[in-house]
């Protein structure tokens, strides 16, 4: 009687073992694909609405309803050999650009948020950033070409032409420039560019843009003039001993 | 089996059901993303089995896959949180593994490789606990709370092979081989019976929900068939169905696999308020435990009669 | 079902959630909460805390910690832009190590020069430092205590040292780091032009056709001034010419339509060559010359500015210190200085290298005959690779650049020119090409030395924080001007001290011989940024003496010194900086130091109220003083005349030189000047007056009517002033001085007027000496030298074999105690590299990265090797920073100085790089 019960004990706990032993490193293999996936870098452009990488991963339920909605076929899902985390939707502006509706179907067709409603106007959408490769560029070549430019639906906002000397002859070049505050990566310019590879092309503003630090401002934009009645911070009357100060480390250590 | 037609047709009447609403349900899809089939103009139902729309302002969507996404931290827009109400109330009436049955598109691959494993009298290479979907279930809502993206969703082969049926995306297929050769090789029911968390999901739902196998203990010769073609044999406890009147556990998928093999009608559909406690007798009540502890112990590598 | 609550308020999170995590905010959103944000900044106008230039920055404040700055658009000097160091103004207050407590170094509770560092409260600060100041004051006299100041000084700030130590300690022994940076600019305008600073300003850039940078890599050093020339280029680049004459290939050499890479020290050969090319080519403006300048020349055995005795050095150090007493003529040199080679020549006029006499014309042109083009460009070519050919042509096009009547011409020098064995000459000759040529002191045309640091102009020079110096380009050893600053500072006659106090080279070789016994490091860094440290440092750490450091960071010089005082940075204060074209400018305190760090001005008036009168004005001994009117080696005691005056010999320093009775009407608080802005000193001092504007109203004084008139303290605060150029006449700054256009002292009719009155008595004779004691008034004139080629004392040898020369990079400051502590500028450049040609590290069987050894004389220091990237030594040359401490490279430079100026030179060491 003991004996069985203990032997049934042990099975119970044997099968407990294997069951959590299969569990965590089955969980681990899976929670590193998922990290893998999750925190790779964004490449794929997104519809409009596209909330960041992070959280539209989060949020995107994979129901392609948005791929339905586009009436130009720009969105695909992402298949098991895509470079796109799996099921999301995306577009390849080379392919079919995002031709901006004004009503964005595929944002009022997101169930989840994913692509969030709170994107009004298409123009505000901020679906990738052109980025000129000026080197193969035909208009910073010195070439009249300039098709971003025009073909851009936010022409001379997003894409805006600058006259640049041009040091091989008296010709003044015209150089397409991109505006990040306007540039809604609608990819219409890259599927427009005439070079072999589209010299303009649509990149994730991740992969491309940087920040300035939030503690300058630029001096000749900012308006902040000089404060007439400043507020100064209390002066403190702290002068206790006590505190740790800094410094000490470096001071009382090591050689000269 | 029956001989006659009518015999077998009585016997595979819930099967073919089954496989029509199956594949119906893909063709609705399919047929609206490709071939724009649609009602007042709106598409009929747009989206796939993750979430969609149907008619045009009718919302479905995957309860498990909001749950995920929930559990990752994320609001949702109340569309979806709607939509995966309806779901949830369509199967707390139907059964909760109504699902599985009668829906997902992996049944007629599970299907079929339950009946060439049958065919070839293949015994199992691997031993899992059916439990182990729970477990799964368990890790998927961890793993998507610490990964932050819904973590079943992102390798979920229902998912997938559904998604690339129609949107046309390809390789959705061999997932579909992977698990035939899983299930039918490797171990009985393996991807819905032991590790499919979405199963598992609608398992939970499938306790409280009311459509039921009615069980008419009276009735019944124990002459297990049911438990032969069930594919959770499991949950075909005689001593708890006697008592309840009913097949109680929620790994039940309504199936009606037993229905159709019940040569005496002890088997029937019907909705839980309707169905009247049993009384049993001592002696049927002896008979049944010894019985239904033999299967469910010779559930693994049970021969086929 | 959700209740239409739950879903309503499901919405409305989805939205905020939404507007949170859009990665790229939908453009409208974006502004607007930006725009929210910035809505309580308080801004207010300001200065760049780094370089000479003196950009103008606004700064924003919000709870009491600077939030963001920015590049002042109306700031003539950068219009709104800033290099990268003065992007980061704002984030150098808030290192994690800034020193927060007065710190001590004790055992058991007791001071003791061998223990650790414990913090103290202020007044056992004060205490210990006054018992340790006065017990080196009553022993060796104000000789014997010190102040190792700085170009950073606010103006208020270096006039309380001066004052502090002058008149009332009756010391001259407080000298600037900026003694290191541009004592030979100094030195080079007195003796030229009488008064010093430069003629011309920052517009010249825009008025010029040629731009020639000598030893000034400004590409990096003065990066915005360098963005203003590189415009100037760009407007006309066929005509405008930048020729760049460097020791080493460098960044401001990219856009230079001429490069000419010369061997360390032959820029005097160099400007020699020009000066023969007009004379030759009769290019002399004689009527420029005739009417406005005078020939002259001076001694040269001078020596080289170290030690006249070996007892200090190392033995190694032996055979380089022994030219201090004579050297030997090498071949070049010979011929430079129409001498023989091999001749022997005894230094003996090392005591008085700033002597000089009037020549003749006829002299000046023997003087510069031996400095052909070929002679010149045999001598100071540097690059193996470069031939002859090329680069004669090079100097060739040089000199035409200069000659060509109709290009207008400004030469730019900084450390080069200024840190180098003969750096008064070399300063000198640059206003000799200038003058010969009538182009200087007007717009695009001039000699024009750039300053390193903040308020090297307005504060070291102009304050006269130098050991020589009183305000105004007043000198202490000249009776006139002592009797004119005892009278503004009403102080008894002959309370101020006529002998020349100790440079920063000699307080620190005072350390060592024990003739120092106090020193109080302000707004410095000496340990690190002294050539030589090996030395200073065990002497500071050994010797019997007490060493004060006031810094807001532990730097080295902290960590050398017995007491720490934690100190305010820039916008903790209220103060006033000038930049190198003569601009002052001023900013208001704009938050608070963090715990109990406390004003550079409180710390010295706090510490003066320890003092009455009787214990420091009464005799005083000073060993080798020698004056008229005074006794040999003594200050008189002036308490009598003190009394007379109604002073008490129990007043306090602090109530008669600061708090007196016309200061103490400065009241604090002062809203109109304020507008609101806190001043920490007057809070903490208690006593209700205004110490940086009284002080700086004070000070004022000794300028006005003497051609460096300021305006008052609250001009410069005003909104509409960015800064204003002096002399400030009737509120009118002047943009070129000595132009009758444009300055107001000029006397009328004369064009130009060279009327600064130092040194403007002189007697004659020819390029050897004196002939004619009689002396000439040089009223109004401004004095071409001839200055000859002179060998460095240490070169390259079968040992050392390589030059070494330091200096800066772009991305850090000075010895790195701000910029190092900012991480995004730590992260950019961590640490200093030795730059190499990449065929010296091949012979060495070095490789890029490699960490090796530098040694020299003086010792050795590991770095990482560099032979590509942003300096391109020719063959035989290495360069490495020196803002890394953990790149110590003043322990391996030579402590030599110009010994007229007593600045070091930091770019000429011997050394040899091996494998570490």
């Amino acid at each position: 009687m003991n004996s069985i019960s203990l032997k049934a004990r042990r099975k119970f706990l044997k099968g407990i073992t294997q069951n959590v032993a299969i569990a965590s490193t089955g969980g681990l293999i899976w929670a590193s694909l998922l990290q893998k996936e999750a925190r790779a870098m964004p490449s794929a452009m997104r519809p409009p609405g596209a909330l960041d990488e992070k959280d539209f991963n989060a949020k995107c339920i994979k129901c392609g309803q948005c791929v339905t909605a586009c009436p130009y076929d720009t969105l695909k899902l992402a298949n098991t050999s895509d470079q796109t985390p799996i099921g999301t939707p995306y577009f390849i502006a080379r392919d079919i650009p995002c031709y901006m509706c004004p009503d964005i179907p595929c944002m009022k067709a997101c169930p989840t948020g994913a692509l969030t409603p709170k994107l009004e106007n298409i123009e505000d959408a901020r679906m990738g950033l052109a980025v000129i490769d000026i080197e193969n560029c035909l208009s910073w070549l010195g070439l009249r070409c300039e098709i971003c430019h025009r073909e851009c639906p936010v022409k001379d906002s997003a894409i805006t032409v600058e006259h640049h000397p041009r040091k091989l002859s008296k010709h003044a070049m015209f150089v397409p420039l991109v505006h990040s505050d306007a540039c809604t990566g609608c990819g219409i310019c890259e599927k427009a560019c005439p070079t072999d590879e589209a010299a303009i092309k649509i990149v994730h503003p991740e992969l491309v843009q940087g920040s300035v630090g939030e503690h300058y401002r630029l001096g000749w934009e900012n308006e902040g003039a000089i404060t007439q009645e400043f507020t100064p911070e209390k002066m403190r009357s702290d002068t206790s001993v006590d505190v740790e100060p800094g410094g000490l480390d470096y001071l009382n250590t090591g050689d000269l | 089996m029956p001989d006659t037609l009518s015999g077998k047709l009585g016997v595979w009447k819930y099967l073919i059901l089954r496989r029509i609403t199956q594949l119906s349900t893909l063709l609705l899809f399919f047929g609206s993303a490709h071939w724009a089939w649609n009602y007042n103009e709106l598409p009929v139902i747009s989206g796939n089995l993750s979430s969609s729309l149907l008619l045009g302002f009718i919302p479905l969507a995957d309860p498990f896959a909001v749950l995920q996404i929930l559990a990752t931290q994320n609001t949702l827009l109340s569309e979806v949180l709607t939509g995966t109400l309806i779901v949830l109330a369509f199967y707390f009436i139907a059964g909760g593994r109504v699902w599985c049955s009668w829906v997902c598109p992996i049944n007629m691959v599970s299907d079929l490789a339950s009946r060439v494993r049958r065919k070839l009298n293949i015994q199992n290479a691997v031993q899992i606990s059916r439990r182990f979907r729970y477990t799964i279930l368990v890790l998927a809502l961890v793993l998507s709370a610490i990964t932050g993206v819904a973590a079943f969703e992102w390798i979920s082969p229902i998912s997938i092979f559904h998604r690339e049926v129609i949107f046309g995306l390809g390789s959705g297929w061999a997932i579909l081989l992977g698990i035939f050769i899983f299930d039918a090789f490797i171990l009985k029911d393996g991807w819905c019976g032991h590790l499919c968390p979405l199963g598992a999901f609608y398992s939970i739902v499938g306790r409280f929900s009311l459509l039921r196998i009615k069980f008419d203990a009276p009735t019944c010769t124990h002459c297990v068939e049911c438990v032969t073609v069930c594919p959770e044999p499991q949950v075909l406890d005689f001593k708890q169905a006697t008592s309840k009147g009913y097949i109680s556990a929620g790994e039940c998928t309504n199936c009606a696999r037993c229905i159709g093999v019940c040569p005496e009608n002890t088997l029937k559909f019907d909705l839980k308020p309707w169905i009247k406690k049993q009384e049993l007798t001592i002696n049927n009540q002896q008979n049944l435990t010894t019985k239904t502890d033999n299967l469910n112990e010779t559930d693994h590598g049970r021969k086929i009669a | 079902m959700l209740d239409i609550n739950r879903r309503e308020f499901l919405k409305t999170s989805v939205a905020a959630s939404a507007a949170a995590t859009v990665g790229i905010p939908v453009s409208s959103v974006q502004a607007s909460a930006a725009k929210e944000a910035e809505k309580d900044w308080q801004w207010d106008k300001s200065v760049c805390r780094f370089c000479g230039t003196g950009c103008g920055i606004m700064v924003a404040t919000k709870e009491g910690r600077i939030v963001a700055t920015k590049g002042d658009p109306d700031a003539p000097v950068n219009r709104g832009l800033n290099c990268i160091k003065g992007y980061f103004n704002g984030k150098i207050m808030y290192g994690k190590d800034r020193l927060t407590k007065p710190l001590l170094r004790m055992t058991d509770g007791k001071f003791d020069k061998q223990g650790k560092f414990v913090a103290v409260s202020w007044d056992r600060a004060f205490d210990e430092m006054e018992k340790q100041f006065k017990k080196t004051y009553n022993e060796k006299g104000p000789a014997g205590i010190s102040i190792m100041g700085s170009g950073q000084y606010t103006i208020p700030e270096g006039y309380t040292a001066a004052k502090l130590m002058k008149a009332g300690f009756r010391s001259n022994n407080i000298d600037p780091n900026a003694r290191h940076c541009m004592a030979s600019a100094v030195v080079g305008f007195i003796q030229t032009f009488g008064i010093d600073e430069p003629s011309g300003n920052y517009d010249d850039i825009e008025y010029t056709d040629t731009v020639v940078t000598w030893g000034a890599n400004m590409a990096e050093c003065h990066p915005i001034l360098w963005a203003r020339v590189s415009d100037r280029k760009l407007a006309d680049e066929d005509h405008v010419k930048l020729i760049n004459l460097t020791t080493c290939s460098n960044q401001t050499s990219d856009i230079a339509d001429l490069e000419i890479v010369f061997k360390p020290g032959t820029d005097l050969a160099i400007w020699n060559y020009i000066a023969r090319e007009i004379v030759k080519r009769d290019a002399v403006n004689h009527d420029f010359v005739n009417k406005h300048c005078v020939f002259a020349t001076g001694p040269y055995d001078i020596g080289y500015g170290m030690r006249p005795t070996s007892k200090y050095a190392y033995d190694a150090e032996k055979d380089i210190q022994a030219k201090e007493l004579e050297i030997v003529l090498d071949a070049d040199e010979a011929i430079a200085q129409r001498k023989k080679a091999g001749m022997i020549v005894k230094q003996e006029n090392t005591k008085v290298p700033v002597k000089h006499w009037l020549i003749q014309f006829e002299e000046f042109k023997r003087g510069v005959e031996p400095y052909t083009l070929d002679f010149v460009a045999n001598l100071s070519k540097a690059d193996a690779d470069e031939s002859l050919e090329s680069y004669k042509n090079k100097l060739v096009q040089l000199a035409d650049a200069y000659i060509e009547q109709s290009r207008k011409v400004v030469s730019f020098w900084t450390m080069g020119m200024n840190q180098h064995y003969r750096g008064s000459w070399v300063n000198e000759q640059a206003y000799m090409v200038h003058l010969l040529l009538g182009k200087q002191a007007m717009p695009g045309n001039g000699a024009f030395s750039l300053t390193g640091q903040p308020s090297a102009c307005g504060t070291a020079r102009e304050v006269g924080t130098f050991a020589h110096r009183l305000p105004a380009d007043l000198v202490v050893n000249n009776p006139k001007h002592r009797a004119f600053s005892e009278g503004l500072w009403k102080l008894p006659a002959k309370t101020l001290n006529p002998k020349v106090g100790t440079h920063i080279m000699k307080i620190l070789r005072g350390l060592e011989d024990g003739e120092i016994g106090f020193t109080w490091v302000q707004v410095n860094n000496p340990f690190q940024a002294s050539a030589n440290a090996n030395h200073w440092i065990k002497a500071a750490r050994e010797m019997d003496n007490f060493v004060v450091c006031s810094d807001p960071y532990p730097t080295v010089s902290a960590k050398v010194a017995d007491l720490i005082l934690p100190t305010s940075m820039i916008y903790e204060k209220w103060g006033l900086y000038g930049n190198a074209e003569r601009r002052t400018q001023g900013w208001r305190q704009q938050v608070n130091a963090p715990g109990d760090a406390r004003t550079d001005v409180w710390q010295m008036l706090e510490f003066s109220k320890r003092f009455q009168l009787k214990d420091v004005w009464g005799e005083k001994s000073i060993p080798g003083l020698k004056s008229d009117g005074f006794e040999d080696g003594k200050l008189p005691d002036v308490l009598t005349e003190a009394k007379a005056m109604g002073y008490s010999p129990e007043d306090t320093l602090y109530d008669v030189l600061f708090a007196h009775e016309e200061n103490k009407k400065v009241v604090w608080p002062d809203p109109a000047v304020a507008k609101g802005h806190a001043n920490s000193t007057s809070d903490w001092l208690g006593d209700g007056w205004f110490p940086e504007k009284a002080l700086f109203n004070e000070y004022r004084q000794f300028g006005v009517g003497h051609a460096h008139d300021l305006a008052d303290f609250d001009t410069y605060m005003r909104d509409d002033v960015r800064g204003l150029k002096w002399p400030v006449i009737d509120g009118k700054e002047t943009e070129w001085r000595f132009n009758e256009e444009y300055d107001s002292y000029v006397a009328k009719g004369s064009g130009f007027d060279f009327y600064g009155p130092a040194l403007k008595s002189l007697k004659s004779g020819d390029l050897d000496g004196i002939t004619n004691k009689e002396s000439t008034s040089l009223a109004h004139k401004a004095k071409i030298f001839f200055r000859p080629y002179a060998a460095p004392p240490e070169q390259p040898d079968a040992n050392y074999d390589l030059w070494f020369s330091t200096g800066r990079v772009l991305e850090h400051w000075h010895t790195g105690t701000m910029t190092r502590r900012v991480p995004e500028l730590h992260r950019a450049v961590p640490t200093a590299l030795l730059w190499m040609h990449p065929d010296d590290a091949a012979n060495r069987k070095l490789a890029r990265n490699d960490i090796v050894w530098i040694e020299s004389r003086r010792g050795k220091i590991k770095a990482v090797l560099e032979t590509q990237g942003r300096n391109r030594p020719p063959k035989g040359y290495t360069f490495a920073p020196f803002f890394d401490e953990g790149v110590f490279v003043n322990k391996i430079c030579i402590d030599m100085t110009c010994p007229m100026s007593k600045e070091t030179d930091f770019k000429k060491a011997a050394v040899k790089v091996y494998k570490a």
